[in-house]
């Protein structure tokens, strides 16, 4: 047991300084890009200002020591959770990304669980009726959909159900007339302005994954275990959905780790056509203006979501797949040991 | 002793690039009750062909294009893939030549035998089940089945992996097994043992074994009749005795020919010269006249038809014609 | 004592799988391939069989040990590289899955060429062709292959090409790795003849790896026996045959399934509880020319350990 505590103290550990290297290279890049921060402090005003003015507000804002002590001060004062403040809104980076963030949770995460568990569905039940006509008619219709920028889509839709039929409404995330409704009518209305983005999001990534997961699932429905799974009785249906499954989910959970900053980056178009407001725009300007705070700290949390959910596939892997746990923990079996052959 | 198998002039064709295969052409056989049938030939011969269209696991393009299979006196050609799957496990199973990819690496040996186990039996309790798994893995001779059954394919070595899939198949106490090169991957020590356990099982639940294999000293060792199989027909059937000591096909002749211990002592092993068709391709008359030296003129243009030898021995060589006999006496 | 003209010693061999474990697939293993035999290699899978191969052809590199090829220890990399062209030209191997180990889009010419392109090597029959021609008739394959892929061909076929590309470079040690157990019945004696033409006629020197016992009887001039990455017992053919010392080869000797199913059905296959034979020890010459892996825990033979050649 203890073995398995200190397994977990170390992948903490490696997570803990992949965070930081992170955020180190990030720091100094974001130097090198040959655009003035404060551009995004003071606006047009920054074209009038004097050298000697200019001057002074590096100063103040700290930009003008050398890039070291700055990271190490940006480091310590973010180990006592302040992040600075945000050039271009004046405000808290922390506050301000706390203010959108739900929004964007609630868009991606949404489009996430329907991505990761519709791609599984869908890719499983193409695999099973592999070159049937149902399967023949969603290869071409997911790759087209692949193809569809995502902004074009969005205004088709914006286009047909806000334009047209006018039942969806096309921008923000809820009425301004909401905040007066009850429980039941905000939700609604929040959920109202949710269907076009997510339509979006879901779709764009949908069939990509799908795919993935159809074709790892042709190539399990190959392996001897199916056959002798169906000699034994067993319908095609329990094989796939009890055998191949199983054996496809490691690397399904390896990709949608890595899917998973894609996909909540991803809606950043999706929330400038919809006017949503996540922080997905906050990502854009922040790199746009040199905005380093607010950079440092999309950074710093893209970076926490990669890592974690990487460890978090690994971990379900291990708990799935043992080959990958007798790889990985130090009490990894060997064959030879349980080679001898009873009578 | 009644038939529990009967194969009447089966043909199995494959669509594929640039053709059609026929894996099997106009096969007719038999399996008694309690007896062992080896059906040997070499690779792409159809040998495997023919077991999984018995159980109807055939490559979804496949198409049985004649003949009837009955098992137990019913009439299985026409069944649907549902009623298929009823009969699979109960009335016959598989094993493969590949223990390893025939496991679930992720399942432990323990749950496969119990899923086995669950498809015919819903309504075993936790005990029962252990009590079944233990059983069984005690019947293919596993040591401590309790703690093997908490391992994982990987973890075990050839011979074991193959012992848990028979376990497994098992399960379902099947009537008929088809064995499909079950010891090929297997070391030559560890394959005597599989063998002799196959026998054992067979004797103590009164299972019917189809036996594929290409090995002529594993055949002689289980086989009660033997089948020779060549491009896709059968060529000669027979009792083992009869096929191994008074072979008539001349296939069956080279193969045993070709066997080194027949040329012991000797410079060169005798063989059989060409390579074995396409069964995309297939030659007029007899396939195996281009490698046979001997052939008739008349192998080159019809194919022969099987001849009795005996009440157990049937071959399908023109040299068994009677009109080619009274030739050869003139 | 007869010309050797390869060999290992002391050779071991481990594999990292992981930081904590190793597997240690040649443990001390001594031996020697004279001009002009063929040596059997045989022993169940996993007890290091295509290692020992794969060190012979300095594929992998041991963990202690030497290999040496005529004078030259292929095992030292700067001696190798002195003489990499001798080694790598007079020295050929040949894998189980032909299927694996021809390269599916090259043409069988472009495949037997290549070696000759990679060592600079101007062909004697005049061009590439004329010896690809030459290399088809002698292993025995028709001329129109010559511009087919490996797919187009049968498994016997292929494996041929593989036989005919290790022989265009005319080399003086063939090492083959179960060279005809992916292959069929009809086939596999086709192939054994050829290797004894090769050994009659032209004087290879070959070490053939196998575990057909049978075909090994017929094929070898001598056999090895490994068992976990250790050589049990050595000697020449007939001799091992008639008598075999090493239980283990005992125990491999009566497994042989024989195509006879009077004898066969009443064979007793000896009981045997444990696989785990007892693999310390050394070799011993028991009688001229056989070695036996003894002493171990039982008896304190001092008969002599001896070190091969």
């Amino acid at each position: 047991m203890s073995k398995k505590i200190w397994y977990y103290l170390r992948k903490t550990a490696i997570f803990i300084a992949g965070v930081f290297i992170l955020t180190l290279v990030v720091f100094f890049i974001s130097r090198l890009a040959p655009i003035d921060p404060l551009q995004s402090y003071y606006g047009e005003r920054v074209e009038k200002m004097s050298v000697e003015e200019k001057n002074i507000a590096r100063d103040r804002l700290g930009l003008n020591e050398p890039v070291f002590t700055q990271y190490f001060k940006w480091l310590d004062n973010a180990f006592h959770g302040d992040f600075g403040i945000s050039y271009k809104y004046k405000q808290d980076a922390l506050e301000l990304i706390g203010e959108r963030i739900g929004n964007t949770l609630i868009l991606g995460g949404i489009g996430f669980i329907i991505i990761f568990l519709g791609s599984l569905g869908l890719g499983l039940w193409c695999a099973r009726r592999e070159n049937s006509l149902f399967d023949r008619i969603v290869c071409k219709l997911g790759t087209i959909l692949s193809c569809v920028p995502e902004f074009w889509l969005a205004l088709v839709l914006i286009l047909v159900f806000c334009v047209m039929l006018r039942i969806l409404p096309s921008s923000g995330a809820y009425s301004v007339t909401a905040a007066n409704e009850s429980g039941l009518a905000a939700l609604g209305d929040r959920i109202a302005h949710l269907i076009l983005p997510l339509t979006v999001v879901v779709l764009e990534h949908l069939w990509y994954y799908a795919y993935i997961v159809r074709n790892k699932c042709l190539e399990e429905i190959r392996a001897d275990y199916v056959l002798l799974g169906r000699a034994i009785g067993l319908t095609k249906r329990r094989v796939v959905y009890r055998h191949c499954l199983r054996n496809l989910m490691p690397s399904y959970l390896s990709i949608m780790a890595i899917a998973v900053p894609h996909i909540l980056g991803g809606t950043y178009i999706v929330e400038t056509v919809f006017s949503y407001p996540g922080i997905g725009s906050l990502a854009y300007e922040s790199a746009r203006f040199a905005d380093y705070n607010m950079l440092m700290l999309l950074c710093v949390l893209t970076g926490i979501v990669v890592i974690f959910f990487n460890m978090l596939a690994q971990i379900l892997n291990e708990h799935i797949d043992p080959r990958i746990r007798a790889e990985q923990t130090v009490s990894g079996r060997r064959t030879a040991d349980f080679r001898q052959e009873p009578k | 002793m009644g038939n529990i198998l009967e194969i009447k002039n089966l043909s199995v064709k494959i669509p594929a690039h640039g053709g059609t295969v026929s894996a099997v052409r106009d096969v007719s056989l038999e399996l008694k009750k309690g007896e062992t049938l080896a059906i040997v030939g070499e690779s792409g011969c159809g040998k495997s062909m023919l077991c999984k269209s018995i159980m109807k696991l055939l490559p979804e393009r496949a198409v049985i294009e004649s003949g009837q299979i009955i098992v137990n006196g019913t009439d299985i050609t026409g069944l649907s893939d549902r009623e298929m799957t009823k009969l699979r496990g109960q009335l016959f199973s598989y094993v493969f030549q590949d223990p390893l990819s025939a496991l679930d690496p992720t399942m432990t040996i323990g749950r496969q035998i119990a899923e086995s186990i669950l498809i015919h039996q819903r309504n075993l309790g936790k005990e029962e089940i252990l009590a079944r798994i233990n059983e069984l893995l005690t019947l293919v001779g596993i040591k401590n089945p309790e703690e093997r059954s908490r391992l994982h394919s990987y973890e075990l070595s050839g011979g074991m992996r193959q012992r848990c899939v028979l376990a497994i198949v098992l399960a379902s106490n099947p009537r008929i097994l088809l064995a499909d090169e079950p010891t090929t991957a297997l070391d030559v020590t560890i394959q005597a043992q599989i063998l002799d356990l196959l026998k054992d099982i067979q004797k103590k639940r009164n299972m019917s074994t189809v036996l594929v294999s290409h090995d002529m000293g594993v055949v002689a060792r289980v086989a009660d009749r033997v089948a020779i199989m060549y491009a896709g027909k059968i060529v000669e059937t027979g009792t083992a005795e009869d096929i191994f000591y008074s072979p008539a096909h001349p296939y069956t002749q080279g193969l045993l020919k070709s066997l080194p211990i027949n040329s012991r002592g000797k410079d060169v092993l005798e063989t059989i010269p060409g390579m074995p068709p396409s069964l995309m391709r297939l030659p007029k008359g007899d396939a195996f006249a281009c490698r046979n030296p001997k052939a008739l003129p008349i192998d080159f243009i019809e194919e022969p038809p099987m001849f009795k030898i005996s009440d157990s021995h049937f071959a399908a060589s023109w040299t068994l014609d009677k009109r080619y006999k009274n030739s050869n006496l003139e | 004592m007869q010309d050797i003209i390869a060999g290992v010693r002391n050779l071991t061999h481990e594999f990292q799988l992981n930081k904590k474990l190793k597997i240690r697939a040649i443990d001390g293993l001594s031996l020697d391939i004279r001009r002009g035999e063929i040596l059997g290699v045989v022993g169940e899978s996993g007890s290091g069989k295509s290692t020992l191969a794969r060190c012979m052809m300095n594929i992998y590199r041991p963990t202690e040990g030497e290999v040496f090829f005529k004078n030259i220890k292929c095992s030292d990399r700067a001696e190798y590289k002195k003489h990499a062209f001798e080694l790598q030209t007079k020295r050929q191997i040949i894998f189980q899955d032909s299927a694996s180990s021809l390269n599916p889009r090259m043409r069988v010419i472009d495949i037997i060429a290549e070696p000759f392109r990679i060592n600079h090597i101007v062909p004697i029959r005049g061009s590439i062709e004329n010896e690809a021609r030459f290399q088809l008739k002698y292993t025995g394959l028709d001329e129109e292959l010559l511009y087919k892929y490996p797919g187009e061909l049968s498994g016997g076929q292929r494996q041929r090409v593989a036989i005919a590309r290790a022989l265009a470079m005319e080399p003086e040690l063939l090492v083959a790795d179960e060279p005809i157990s992916a292959v069929d019945v009809s086939i596999q004696a086709q192939l054994v003849n050829l290797f004894k033409h090769l050994r009659n006629e032209h004087g290879f020197s070959i070490m053939f790896i196998a575990h057909d016992l049978a075909m090994v009887e017929f094929l070898c001039d001598r056999v090895a026996i490994m068992y976990r990455g250790r050589l049990v017992e050595l000697a020449e053919t007939k001799e091992l045959f008639a008598n075999p010392l090493h239980p283990y080869t005992k125990l491999l000797l009566s497994c042989i399934p024989i195509p006879d199913p009077r004898a066969e059905r009443e064979r007793k296959h000896p009981d045997f509880d444990e696989t785990e034979f007892d693999t310390s020890g050394c070799l011993t010459e028991i009688s001229e020319g056989h070695l036996l892996l003894c002493g171990g825990e039982k008896s304190n033979n001092k008969k002599g350990s001896l070190a091969i050649g």
